[in-house]
């Protein structure tokens, strides 16, 4: 099928294209905060759904660990599990330097991404040897050991055992910022002012504002550095090793340094969102870091698409917003009120996680690229002396640019995709070699 | 030495209970080479019914137990024919998706019904103590608990070796084409591992909580499918029996070593678990009695 719009790659339009996009996002981004600095409520149906910048907040911290798990499963494909492990040692590494040395948040990340990097290559070493279900269960085994290590004796002094170590620092906004400024400019405008509040914003909300702001330009600057990790050398062989582990090495990739490259930096990853949780949170407490927190990160990466890094802001969003929406809808008509309380949204993240397997196994950002590639396309330059394809209608172009997604990347929506159509394939076509023996 | 032999049977009656959802884990390996995640929690699950059977609708516990067996078989068989079927075997991601999928569906599913509450479980075996001497008492539980084990691994190997349905389940795990080439039917042979594992794993999860030590709630077998989890491996993810001795191997291991010795602290048995887990994997993969992979390329 052809799309309705085709642009040729670096041509003015396409440059154009990319420009809006970009400058609508990040201004939607802006207009939302400012939108929602204070708790706002969405009322359907007699149900109240919170929609607040602290919860972004938070599913910004779940973005960037599900970065991670985007690099070690979606990139490398090896099946580490045990994201919760890293996300709670970096909240407690920097709770820790926070509350007890005064540091601030964001200089603790200079110890927090080593010391979850080596803590990554370590667990990575022994990863070398054991391979798919097998390094599944172990990572998983992992995150159910997490809340009892910081409950040990011995780190008391240092995690404050099963109360959890409160940190009570809050990000104060600089006061150049003239975020009252912005406010009072957006509610004057006709029409959409009232939407942004009215009066100036108190102390808190503009905190809770600073903090996004930082926290969406850390988000930012990680995806963008694993956006040029997974383009570069070492992130071609991850996906080489994800593809074919065998032909990778034959290739030449040295299997056992790339893939504890790939362990090291998804395990700093995880660091970095623990460092953003409880920086939003305040506290870090072990019954936060457990297997089901692993797990759902697992449902965030599969939702958001496995290989994507869009995906990974679809997932943290879903991640952080259904559970709690699923707890505050009280009421659906034809359903007993008895079965809409307790976990439901666990209950909810379940049947999606099984759903999309069956139904979009590239997750959401893969069905959003469906429609969006009838929409707009961008052709890669035709090499230099070769005679352009004839418009629109040719269909084995359209072929041969969905086999090239993976070098000529698409970085035209919201987000920067980096592997293009074909992750949602190449994904299913990693089938390392299965347990059974052959006799 | 007394305080050595209470611990003794200590993790006799752990490893007991963790040999038998290590089992129903061996029991799904065999049949289609994946590791069940939800297996602790379909178990609990079936635990949940037996529970309620007994003492809602009451009827005698043995036989409230043997119906749940039944409806848990049921239950299984039909997760294999809708969500694992239609999956390559060899891909491991879709797979161990959708059973991390069902872990969470049955964990919230049994919170939604029956909250999260500790219950009471019906007393299964006599209460007492077989024998005592100082500290280190036999209790009944535990003897009854490893003669279940005993049973249930003769009963499932006598049942594999003997019957038909047993042979080619057999012959499926031990080769897949082959089998389907001489016409066993692959889909119903794997469809009936789903539903014994299923079985095995309620039984095992009634017997873990069927001592007045423990009660019943949704989140009793997360724990629980770690320590089974490494016991399989450690006996070798395809042998029934190995997943028995892999079971009271962890058992002790748990109580002696982390309650025997002081450096080690209590909470920490579970990471033991999963260092045993580790080791394993990394020097014998295929455990005590498995059969040693050939991957071919």
């Amino acid at each position: 099928m052809a799309a309705r719009f085709r642009l040729l790659e670096r041509s003015p339009q396409a440059r154009a294209y990319k420009w809006i996009g970009w400058g609508l996002f990040i201004l939607g981004v802006v207009l939302f905060a400012f939108a929602y600095a204070d708790t706002a409520q969405i009322t359907l149906l007699d149900n109240d759904y919170a929609m607040s910048l602290t919860r972004v907040n938070k599913s910004i911290s779940f973005m960037i660990a599900i970065l991670g798990l985007q690099v070690i499963v979606g990139f490398t494909g090896q099946l580490a599990l045990g994201q919760s492990f890293f996300f709670g040692t970096g909240a407690y590494i920097s709770a820790y330097l926070v509350a007890n040395h005064n540091w601030s948040w964001f200089l603790s990340i200079l110890v927090v991404v080593p010391a979850c990097f080596l803590i990554g290559v370590i667990f990575g070493l022994p990863a070398l040897r054991i391979s798919g279900l097998y390094l599944a269960l172990v990572t998983l085994g992992l995150a159910a050991v997490f809340p009892s290590v910081v409950q040990l004796e011995q780190l008391q002094k240092y995690t404050d055992g099963a109360a959890g170590k409160s940190v009570s620092s809050s990000l104060v906004p600089p006061s150049w910022l003239p975020l009252d400024g912005i406010a009072s400019f957006l509610q004057s405008i006709p029409l959409v002012g009232q939407y942004f509040g009215d009066g100036d914003l108190s102390s808190k909300e503009e905190e809770r504002l600073w903090a996004f702001f930082l926290f969406a330009v850390l988000l930012a600057i990680c995806m963008w550095l694993i956006a040029n990790l997974i383009k570069s050398r070492p992130g071609r062989s991850m996906r080489a090793i994800r593809d074919n582990e065998t032909s990778a090495a034959v290739s030449g990739i040295y299997l056992a340094k790339d893939k504890t490259l790939s362990f090291g930096i998804a395990s700093a990853l995880g660091g970095v969102g623990g460092i953003v949780y409880v920086a939003e949170i305040g506290i870090a407490s072990p019954g936060d870091f457990t297997q089901l927190l692993a797990i759902n990160f697992i449902v965030g990466l599969v939702v958001g698409g496995v290989g994507t890094l869009s995906g990974a802001i679809v997932g943290g969003f879903v991640i952080a917003f259904i559970p709690d929406w699923a707890s505050s809808t009280v009421n659906v008509p034809g359903v007993p009120e008895r079965w809409l309380q307790g976990p439901t949204g666990t209950l909810f993240l379940g049947i999606l996680l099984i759903l999309l397997t069956f139904v979009l196994p590239g997750g959401i950002v893969a069905g959003v690229r469906k429609v969006k590639a009838r929409i707009i396309q961008i052709v890669p330059q035709p090499p230099p002396g070769a005679t352009i394809p004839p418009a629109a209608t040719d269909g084995s172009v359209v072929a041969s640019v969905a086999a090239d997604a993976d070098e000529s990347p698409d970085t035209s929506d919201g987000v920067s995709d980096v592997t293009g159509e074909a992750s949602g394939e190449d994904l299913r076509s990693s089938a390392t070699s299965d347990g059974r023996s052959t006799s | 030495m007394e305080l050595f032999v209470a611990r003794l049977f200590d993790g006799l009656s752990n490893g007991a209970t963790y040999a038998l959802i290590a089992m129903a884990l061996v029991i799904i390996y065999k049949a289609t080479t994946l590791i069940n995640f939800a297996q602790g929690e379909m178990a609990m699950f079936g635990a949940f019914i037996v529970l309620v059977l007994a003492t809602e609708r009451g009827l005698p516990i043995w036989i409230a137990l043997i119906v749940g067996m039944l409806i848990s078989a049921l239950i299984g068989a039909v997760i294999e024919r809708t969500l694992i079927r239609p999956f390559d075997p060899a891909d491991h991601l879709p797979l161990v998706i959708i059973t991390l999928g069902l872990f969470l569906g049955f964990n919230a599913v049994a919170g939604i019904i029956w909250r999260f509450d500790p219950r009471a479980f019906p007393r299964m075996f006599p209460d007492g103590n077989v024998l005592s001497f100082g500290v280190a008492t036999l209790s009944w539980y535990t003897v009854c608990v490893v003669i279940t084990v005993i049973v249930v691994a003769g009963g499932v190997n006598l049942f594999l070796n003997t019957t038909k349905i047993g042979l080619a389940f057999r012959a499926v795990s031990s080769n897949l084409e082959s089998s389907q080439l001489v016409g066993i039917r692959i889909g119903p042979t794997l469809q009936f591992g789903w539903a014994l594992a299923a079985a095995v794993g309620t039984l095992g999860a009634c017997v873990f909580v069927a001592t007045p030590l423990r009660q019943l709630e949704p989140s009793v077998m997360v724990r629980v499918l770690i320590f089974a989890a490494s016991a399989a491996a450690l006996g070798g993810l395809d042998s029934l029996w190995g997943a028995v001795v892999g079971g009271l191997i962890i058992g002790m291991v748990q109580s002696i070593l982390v309650q025997y010795t002081t450096f080690i602290p209590n909470e920490m048995s579970l990471a033991t678990a999963v260092i045993v887990l580790m080791l394993v994997l990394l020097f014998r993969p295929s455990g005590l009695f498995g059969t040693k992979r050939v991957e071919r390329v």
